[in-house]
């Protein structure tokens, strides 16, 4: 209910907010590595019929901070990065499905619902401190386990995939 | 209807009050269960929701596909670095995740993953500078980091069976948990239903037996209302405060008012009349108040109630209070007594007419027979002085019939009297020493002639000890013993007649029982029952001598019923009758010896006699007997003529009647005793013919000295004549002569002379001041009667001193009327005694 809400309120943000970005399709290609490459049904491309973002790019769209444990880690972390909210408003998404693969080919479907204020994010930043591949990085999408008990489901550690360098977006 | 409700029995009270206490108890218990099983199942839900576990299994295999993908990039023969670096990072990644992550903490505490984990990571780190130098020197190290991955190989493999192998056994753990918590919940979940199903049944009891209730309610509703509908009495419930709340039909006629007009009223302002309005609210304000009920509860009341027209009518009514659950009710049950009283009134004016009417024939018959009875006096007393002038013998055979008949009638006329005086209730009897042995033995006596006449036997005894004195009425008795004797004798013909005595003193009330038995015709049954009645007689053809008024015996039962016996008779007809009396046995001690039982003839001195009497015939009669033997008489018409008469003269005798014009015998009595004249102190005695006991006494205390009961006979004037005469043995009731001769023997003649002056004038001091018409102290009264008799005493004046003492004691207890009486008393005594001192 809350998700759906929150659903609303992005759809009603993207209309009025975003129509601008919405309209300009077409962005600068990156100038350092690339970190993600966003594929799909997507407003906003740079290269081909994809979004390809580097480090900064990615910062630049958002930049979320969340604090909570996980369990694949010890005691309580702070992740920084993208929230998924703001990035399918600022791709000006509104439904469909979100196939995240990671750099070992791993992929997982993440419904855009699941992309609410306050919601998952795609952290480039862990304490601060960028995360190598060796340490689950560059990008690991977080949900915030510890705010609801909601996150703390199979699904959704499932869904928090990590060493993530691609993103598709499909109705 | 019902709103008083029913009490509930005890146990079924009980019974419920359980069950509502077990409802409650396992409604509790239900809830708690719940309660629990919500906190349980919830921790289930939370715990089996928020998985704390990622696909673990598919981790630890996916250890084994990432080292593989690496082990395949080393051992390429032109390995492609930046691949084989990827491959690296994410296999010591997914191992760094495995050392790292909090789900893997079980398969990390076991000792062998642990040991391989670390193996693991010491290969690894051996590995990391050479992933982590420079192309060319990886390519150079390249056999290092395949040898090293070769021994990774093994260690990677045993790892993830091992993991496989934790957590097969965690999930076993976790789904027998689950399992666990199932069966509880399944436990807890069969345990509520039990619960609940028993509730059910309970509530369902308790329903049934409210639903029983309440029918049983609504019958007694019902029934009360057909009581009350069909009751013959008003009934009329009302509140503590008074108003109405049922007013059944009857009420309504009774007081012509419709229930739905009045409910809801004032009871008092509906059916209480205006004057007794005040009376009844003080009455409800009382209960109110007090909770005092004077009428309520205290069963029936005749009381005035009011209609709706305002008419007042008697009622009788109950009133009842009950408690109920809306507070005290009164309940009350009212009846029109109208013709009830009405009735009543007709009874009582019937019955005193009726009263009236037979004190009017009793009156009649009492007149009459007084009136029969006066001139036949005279009849008889002429006779019996004609008797005593010369009569040839054929003269006086006749003289003898008439008189026979005139005495039979004079018996009729008296037995008439009786009856009307006890039917009158009259009838008084005097509680006297009698002789019983005497009398018995005088009228067999007198009744020995009549038998030997008869050729029959009559005799008297005693069976068992011998009585002779007895309280009883010796002239009532003497009446009855004679008609039985009398009738025993009577119709006896050469046979026997026995009287028998004897003392009853077994029973708890000693009698006296009397036995008349004879061998004569005896009686038949059917006369034996009837034999007591008003005139009922034999069989008259039998003997015509025989024949009476048929009274006798009727008379006789109701002198002995007055006397507090029973008379009866038994017979065999052909064989004889016995007729037997049983009396009260209360022995005497025996009378005084009358001094009137000797009778000495002609031993008397003549004496100047009084004769009041308003009767021509009577006072001739009178007269002529008291010359013949020798008196001088004087003669009075009227009461106020012997008084005067009795004032200037000095008489030895007065002979007084009773009812005579002008003034009776007994006024003239009172006159010449107080006025203190010439005859003042002389003998009065009452002539009369309604000599009843209770009269008598009357006579006695105006002063009179004695009675001769009318017919004078010749031998009951000379026996009184005689007494009068004998003047010393009078004396003696007032001088005791030996006191008086000793006080004069003490003091010497002359002392003794001025003390009896002194003493005359204290008497007649204290006469003055007792019959002065001044009002006295009762003390004072007391304390004089005292000091004059104590006086009296040391003269002999035993008489005076006596009657001193009653009249102290009468002063004492403040009893007026006889002090009044005492007083006049002392005054008779006194004129007696005074000339009597002087001697």
């Amino acid at each position: 209910m809350i998700n759906r809400l929150w659903h609303i309120t992005a759809v009603i943000a993207a209309l009025v907010g975003f129509s601008t970005l919405a309209q300009a399709n077409t962005m600068e290609a990156p100038s350092g590595a690339p970190i993600l490459t966003i594929t799909g049904d997507i407003g906003t491309t740079n290269m081909d019929d994809s979004l390809v973002l580097d480090r900064e790019m990615l910062a630049a769209i958002d930049a979320t901070t969340l604090q909570t444990s996980t369990i694949w880690t010890e005691g309580v972390q702070q992740f920084e990065g993208v929230s998924l909210h703001a990035l399918v408003a600022f791709l000006n998404v509104e439904s469909g499905t979100i196939r995240a693969t990671a750099i070992n080919d791993y992929t997982v479907e993440i419904p855009v619902t699941d992309a609410v204020e306050g919601g998952p994010i795609i952290a480039y930043l862990m304490d601060g401190q960028t995360m190598s591949i060796r340490d689950k990085g560059p990008l690991w999408v977080i949900y915030p386990y510890d705010s609801s008990s909601d996150y703390r489901s199979e699904v959704t550690y499932a869904r928090s995939i990590w060493q993530l360098d691609r993103l598709e977006f499909v109705q | 209807m019902n709103q008083k409700g029913l009490p509930l029995p005890a146990p079924s009270k009980f019974r419920t009050r359980i069950g509502r206490a077990f409802i409650v108890v396992a409604g509790l218990f239900a809830l708690g269960a719940i309660a629990y099983l919500a906190v349980s199942v919830a921790r289930d839900i939370n715990q089996l929701g928020s998985a704390h576990s990622d696909n673990v299994q598919w981790t630890l295999s996916q250890t084994n596909v990432e080292f593989l993908e690496y082990k395949l990039r080393v051992e390429h023969p032109e390995p492609d670095i930046t691949e084989l670096r990827q491959k690296f990072d994410v296999f010591y990644s997914r191992m760094n995740t495995v050392r790292r992550a909090s789900v893997f903490e079980g398969l990390r505490n076991t000792p062998e993953a642990s040991a391989r984990l670390v193996t693991i990571f010491t290969l690894l780190d051996a590995s990391v500078p050479i992933i982590d130098s420079s192309d060319d020197e990886l390519q150079r190290r390249l056999p290092a980091l395949v040898a090293l991955s070769d021994q990774l190989r093994p260690e990677v493999r045993a790892l993830a069976n091992s993991g496989l192998k934790v957590f097969a056994l965690a999930a076993d753990a976790q789904r027998s948990r689950v399992a666990n918590t199932m069966t509880k919940l399944a436990a807890a979940t069969t345990a509520l239903v039990a619960v609940l199903a028993w509730a059910i049944l309970q509530l369902n009891l308790l329903n049934r037996r409210i639903y029983r209730r309440e029918r049983e309610r609504n019958q007694t509703a019902k029934r009360m209302e057909t009581v009350m509908g069909t009751s013959l009495d008003g009934v009329i419930v009302s509140d503590a405060e008074g108003r109405i709340t049922q007013f059944n039909p009857a009420a309504e006629q009774i007081f012509g008012h419709r229930a739905g007009d009045v409910l809801g009223k004032d009871i008092g302002a509906v059916i209480v009349p205006d004057h007794m309005r005040d009376a009844h609210d003080a009455g409800m304000e009382r209960i109110r108040r007090h909770g005092e009920k004077r009428v309520v509860g205290k069963g029936r009341v005749k009381l005035e109630a009011k209609r709706k027209d305002g008419t007042i009518f008697p009622v009788e009514l109950a009133i009842q209070s009950a408690t109920t659950h809306q507070g005290e009710i009164f309940i009350a049950f009212l009846r029109d007594i109208t013709a009830q009283v009405a009735a009543e009134a007709e009874l009582v004016s019937a019955r005193d007419r009726a009263l009236a009417n037979e004190k009017l024939k009793t009156d009649f018959l009492s007149t009459m027979s007084h009136e029969i009875r006066t001139p036949l006096n005279g009849l008889l007393g002429n006779m019996s002085l004609l008797r005593d002038t010369a009569l040839n013998p054929e003269q006086a055979k006749y003289l003898g019939h008439m008189e026979t008949s005139g005495r039979l009638l004079m018996s009729h006329i008296s037995d008439v009297l009786d009856i009307t005086r006890y039917d009158a209730g009259k009838l008084n009897t005097r509680s006297e020493p009698v002789n019983i042995s005497a009398l018995v033995q005088d009228i067999v006596d007198n009744q020995t002639g009549a038998a030997f006449q008869h050729e029959t036997s009559l005799e008297w005894r005693w069976r068992g000890p011998r009585y002779d004195w007895i309280l009883s009425d010796h002239d009532r008795l003497q009446h009855v013993m004679m008609n039985i004797i009398g009738n025993a004798v009577k119709f006896t013909r050469r046979g026997h007649v026995a009287v028998r005595l004897e003392a009853l003193e077994a029973a708890a009330d000693p009698r006296l029982r009397i036995e008349i038995e004879d061998d004569g015709p005896g009686i038949s049954d059917d006369m034996r029952i009837r034999i007591f009645d008003d005139f009922v007689t034999g069989n008259t053809s039998y003997d015509r001598d025989v024949g009476g008024t048929g009274l006798g015996l009727s008379i006789a039962k109701r002198f002995i019923t007055a006397l507090g016996g029973q008379i009866g008779v038994e017979s065999d007809l052909g064989k004889g009758c016995t007729f037997w009396i049983e009396l009260p046995l209360i022995e005497a001690t025996p009378a005084p010896e009358e001094a009137t039982a000797q009778t000495q003839p002609d031993m008397q001195r003549a004496l100047n006699i009084l004769l009041v009497e308003d009767n021509e015939i009577n006072r001739i009669v009178a007269r002529e007997m008291l010359q013949q033997e020798g008196h001088s008489v004087t003669e009075a018409y009227d009461g106020k003529q012997g008084a005067d008469l009795a004032k200037l003269y000095r008489f030895d005798l007065i002979l007084m009647d009773i009812s005579m014009p002008v003034m009776d015998g007994r006024a003239a009595t009172r006159r010449i005793r107080n006025e203190g004249g010439a005859s003042a102190s002389a003998p009065i005695i009452a002539v009369t013919a309604n000599a009843m006991a209770d009269e008598q006494a009357e006579f006695l205390k105006d002063g009179m000295d004695g009675i001769l009961t009318k017919p004078v006979s010749r031998e009951a004037l000379k026996a009184l004549l005689h007494s009068k005469a004998d003047t010393d043995e009078d004396d003696l009731a007032y001088i005791n002569a030996q006191h008086s001769q000793e006080a004069r023997d003490t003091l010497g003649q002359d002392a003794f002379a001025k003390l009896t002056a002194r003493f005359v004038s204290e008497v007649e001091l204290l006469i003055d001041w007792l019959n002065d018409d001044k009002p006295k102290d009762l003390l004072e009264i007391a304390s004089k009667a005292h000091a004059v008799a104590g006086s009296a005493g040391i003269f002999g004046a035993v008489q005076l001193r006596e009657t001193l003492k009653q009249l102290e004691n009468a002063a004492k207890t403040g009893d007026k009327s006889e002090i009044a009486d005492l007083s006049k008393r002392v005054n008779i005594v006194w004129l007696k005694t005074k000339p009597l001192m002087q001697k």
